[in-house]
């Protein structure tokens, strides 16, 4: 895989991509923990399966987006050891990238009245 | 739960092995946990949902990985990684696909005006297995009908494989009358049959009599059985088949039933129709090949291609008696 060099280059992020640098970037989790923090930020929208988390998180490794931080395990689960993975510099640049990518393409929305300015929410249809 | 996560840890092997050797554990962990989760919730639908989930999950990152596996191995070792990536995939495929459905070329004439000499199709595997008592409720499985095509063994030589169709089953009583087939005291109306002489030969026609000089060791094994006040009845485990082309066909009035064990499925669907003799058809030759090879576009017959052969139940008119 080629090495991006700018955040702009790897835009537009897939939504689970998004999300799970979301998920990182309070701290670092293991993969069922990114899994509950992406549920949690969409309100239970996106569940994100094994196949389709593992398979990001490889990808986002070899894009250097994310890195391995250690193998220990979960006091709040089990005594199982699971493997954690932190955020890197690249990998913050590129999810604030998006995010400020995102709020260009809201607020251009509210100019239509697309969105209610309020809260941002759908306005039901009728403009 | 335990007997979830083996299930789910072979299914594991849907995956390359790079990536089942690095994520297969953690896969399996946050299957778990997940299960967990949705344990503690109540009622069937979270279960039922999850369940749909993780297979949706399964069946789509798999084949992305896959993909990605064979498109790396493609890339970085153009011989070895490639092949072995291949063969994998395709090895399941093929397993797959030789379990359900089974590729047989049609050689004669005997069904013609349902199904042509040349005609390659897919048989389907599945429908006429004996599943047994579990597999019953979860595969398509259904008995064979009156008016079905089948692809079976062919009994005198369970080499070869024959299609015709199905006409009596155990218990019916079966008998020509001036080519009309009548079945259980009911005249037949098959518009699916062809009559290609108008002459009418005892045997063929007048069915049963004694036996002729086609009738094989079978053929005479039934009429000398199986034959009450003029009527063939067809014993359990049996069926009785006819080919289309009733004037031209080689079928049950001259070898006897098939037995039920030795149907193989149903034709599924044409894939390719190709206008060759018979011998080349029953028989790999090289001659062949070039002869595809120079007329692949004109002599294959594009309008059979894809097309569903149909299983047709016959009218019954009754009155025959």
């Amino acid at each position: 895989m080629a090495k991006p060099q700018s955040p702009e280059e790897l835009q537009p992020l897939t939504p689970p991509v998004f999300h799970i640098l979301m998920a990182l970037a309070d701290g670092e989790r293991h993969g069922y923990g990114i899994m509950q923090d992406v549920a949690r930020q969409t309100g239970g929208a996106l569940q994100l399966g094994p196949g389709t988390l593992y398979g990001c998180l490889k990808r986002m490794l070899s894009a250097r987006l994310v890195e391995e931080s250690d193998e220990r395990p979960d006091p709040a689960l089990d005594d199982e050891r699971r493997r954690y993975y932190r955020i890197t510099p690249l990998g913050d640049r590129a999810v604030r990238a998006e995010a400020r990518r995102m709020a260009d393409a809201v607020s251009a929305a509210i100019g239509k009245r697309l969105l209610d300015r309020r809260n941002a929410g759908f306005s039901g249809g009728k403009a | 739960m335990t007997g979830l996560c083996r299930i789910y840890s072979l299914l594991l092997y849907a995956y390359p092995r790079d990536f089942r050797r690095a994520y297969g554990r953690d896969m399996q962990q946050l299957f778990r946990d997940r299960c967990r989760e949705v344990g503690r919730a109540a009622g069937w639908q979270p279960v039922l949902r999850f369940a749909a989930h993780v297979a949706h999950d399964l069946f789509t990152t798999s084949t992305r990985e896959r993909a990605a596996a064979i498109w790396s191995a493609a890339r970085k070792s153009p011989r070895r990684g490639f092949i072995s990536e291949w063969s994998v995939t395709i090895l399941m495929y093929l397993f797959a696909a030789t379990t359900l459905v089974q590729a047989y070329v049609v050689p004669t004439g005997s069904m013609e005006g349902t199904i042509r000499v040349g005609d390659h199709m897919l048989v389907d595997r599945v429908s006429y297995a004996n599943p047994g008592l579990v597999g019953r409720h979860i595969l398509p499985y259904r008995e064979v009908r009156r008016g079905d095509l089948v692809v079976f063994r062919y009994p005198e030589d369970i080499r070869q494989n024959y299609v015709k169709r199905v006409i009596g089953l155990p218990g019916d009583r079966i008998r020509l009358e001036n080519k009309q087939v009548i079945r259980n005291g009911s005249r037949l109306v098959e518009p699916y049959t062809q009559h290609i002489t108008s002459y009418i030969d005892v045997y063929r026609d007048d069915f049963p009599q004694p036996p002729e000089f086609y009738t094989t060791p079978r053929g005479r094994d039934m009429l000398a059985r199986h034959v009450e006040n003029g009527e063939v009845v067809v014993p359990a485990d049996a069926l009785f088949v006819l080919g289309d082309n009733r004037d031209n066909s080689a079928d049950s009035r001259y070898w006897g039933f098939v037995p039920r064990s030795y149907v193989i499925g149903e034709p599924l669907l044409v894939y390719w129709s190709y206008d060759a003799p018979t011998a080349d058809l029953e028989e790999w030759s090289v001659d062949h090949l070039v002869d595809v090879a120079e007329h692949f576009f004109t002599r294959t017959r594009w309008e059979r291609t894809l097309l569903v052969p149909r299983s047709q139940a016959a009218r019954e008119m009754g009155g025959a008696r």
